[in-house]
């Protein structure tokens, strides 16, 4: 112990990091009345991080090569000592990832975090959500199953619609006619290099700005509810009185991430093939089709979308259209009201939206 | 006194419990980095006497690492870890000169794996085996 303090006091008459450490999480202060919800960005980070190490862990033992991949997936699962624990770390957290992503951008929503000052903090996280939908997309590849195979060949497939560029943006997907292991290189260099740095590109920008804001005051137990930022200046959201960062909603964050790891560890123990269809097990086969295939949970509403519409074109503009709209809502939500029961239209809506997702997500499924 | 048994009972708990945690943690981790058993390379290998012809030499993987038969000019069969004693580079049979030399730092061996000069410590570890029918069998 008197080892440890004395490498700290090292470091620390050099730069300052007591200093740096009191000024940034002790003296960091939040909104008195800042709730549970807010921890959901830390439950993020948490799994981020997860995925990063579980991911280069199955480097150690994936082959991205189409001979070999599906083989050498089915080693890590049955050969190699715990290799079934990575595996499932890395594909359930993948789908819990998607899932706390949509309850920290409800939340977000819904206490009207969103707006002025806070519309890039907004952007860079709908920027997050495409990165994460795509790293989920080009990560289905990767073990070359029939799922994979036949999911990424509709996926790119979908494309198509696009007028004019349309069939040539499929082949430039796929690096060819068809999915092969063209598309299997190109994918993997996406999915282990382009996005994840992208991701840590992103969240660290998002975190900037967070700090460069200051975070919002939740809209609950409060008289004055309205955003009282004008935009004239910049002002840091300082909360002067609040509760600090450290130790006390630091104790928060880490009771988010206890209760999600549960959840998590509940999942890879006790249902690990939760998100795994048979296909899943089949390696992949360019000559037969299986049944009903599907992509994953979080596209069904997607997939559904194209389906209902008889032209491919129409189901692909209202999706543009729909992720367009959530991408610039804090451009068009202007008004400074922030509860959501005093925001009827904006409450309806979003209900509506939520429930339409879930409707197509379900009919999805069972379609 | 009461309240610090009551800090030190808490932080000893907390304490286990972390050290349980990170134990369920690198356990797995270590077992799925660690190396795998070399499975397929027999513990016996058997050489055709007609395939080492008088004066060669061959290698060929024994028990997970190199080694080599020397057929030599004049008689005389010899089985030896190909591995150099010095920092671990495969020896080359030199069939002119009829010695073995190690790429790496010159290190230079009789056919029968004593050093003849160069930095090796030792010489080349003997591998046992018999002969019958033709067939050498080493191990
Ligand atoms: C990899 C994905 C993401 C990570 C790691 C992440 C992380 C965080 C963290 C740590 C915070 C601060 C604490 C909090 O309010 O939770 C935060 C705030 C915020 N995030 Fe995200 N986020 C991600 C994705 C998103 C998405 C998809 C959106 C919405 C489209 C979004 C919108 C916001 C907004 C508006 C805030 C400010 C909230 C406030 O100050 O009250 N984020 N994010
Ligand atoms: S390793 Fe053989 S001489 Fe150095």
């Amino acid at each position: 112990m008197a080892l440890f303090k004395r490498v700290i006091d090292w470091i620390d008459v050099r730069i300052g990091a007591r200093d740096l450490a009191q000024k940034q999480v002790g003296d960091y202060l939040l909104p008195r009345n800042i709730n549970v919800w807010y921890s959901m960005g830390s439950i993020l980070l948490f799994i981020f991080v997860m995925q990063i190490v579980t991911g280069i862990l199955l480097l150690i033992y994936y082959v991205p090569d189409a001979d070999k991949a599906f083989k050498s997936v089915t080693y890590i699962m049955n050969e190699v000592p715990f290799g079934w624990l990575i595996r499932m770390c890395h594909a359930v957290g993948s789908n819990m990832m998607v899932l706390v992503l949509l309850l920290h951008m409800f939340s977000v929503l819904f206490m009207g975090s969103y707006k002025g000052p806070r519309e890039l903090n907004w952007v860079t996280g709908f920027i997050l959500l495409t990165l994460v939908q795509g790293i989920s997309l080009t990560g289905y590849l990767l073990p070359w199953s029939q799922l994979s195979f036949w999911a990424t060949t509709v996926a790119t497939n979908s494309a198509n619609a696009i007028p004019v560029v349309g069939h040539y943006l499929v082949e430039f997907l796929r690096g060819g006619k068809l999915v092969g292991p063209a598309t299997l290189g190109r994918f993997f260099a996406l999915h282990v290099a382009v996005i994840p740095l992208a991701i840590g590109a992103l969240v660290g920008l998002h975190l900037f700005l967070l700090e460069r804001i200051g975070v919002s005051t939740p809209p609950f137990g409060l008289k004055e509810t309205k955003n009282s930022w004008q935009g004239k200046e910049f002002r840091y959201e300082g909360h002067p009185g609040g509760i600090r960062f450290f130790p006390n909603y630091a104790l928060q964050d880490l009771t988010s991430i206890a209760i999600y790891f549960a959840c998590f560890l509940g999942v890879v123990f006790f249902d690990p093939y939760l998100f795994f269809p048979r296909d899943a097990f089949l390696p992949a086969n360019a000559f037969v089709t299986p049944a009903h295939i599907k992509p994953e949970w979080y596209f069904l509403a997607n997939y559904q979308t194209l389906k209902i519409f008889p032209n491919e074109l129409i189901g692909l503009t209202v999706q543009g259209a729909a992720m367009t709209f959530l991408a610039l809502l804090p451009f068009i939500d202007r008004g400074p009201e922030r509860h959501p029961l005093k925001r009827p239209v904006f409450m309806v809506c979003t209900l509506g939206g939520i429930l339409l997702w879930l409707g197509l997500t379900v009919w999805g499924h069972y379609s | 006194m009461d309240t610090v048994g009551r800090r030190k009972f808490l932080g000893l708990c907390l304490g286990g419990v972390a050290t349980g945690a990170l134990a369920a943690i690198i356990y797995p981790l270590f077992r799925y980095l660690a190396p795998r058993p070399v499975d397929g390379s027999a513990d016996k290998v058997v050489i055709q006497l007609k395939d080492v012809p008088d004066g060669e030499a061959k290698f060929f993987e024994f028990a997970g690492a190199s080694a080599v038969l020397v057929n030599k000019r004049g008689g005389g069969l010899v089985a030896l870890s190909a591995v150099c004693t010095h920092l671990g580079c495969i020896v080359q049979w030199e069939k002119d000169k009829q010695d073995f030399l190690c790429p790496c730092h010159g290190g230079h061996y009789t056919p029968d794996g004593a050093v003849v000069s160069g930095p090796p410590p030792k010489p080349l570890t003997k591998l046992p085996f018999t002969v019958a029918n033709g067939a050498i069998t080493i191990g």
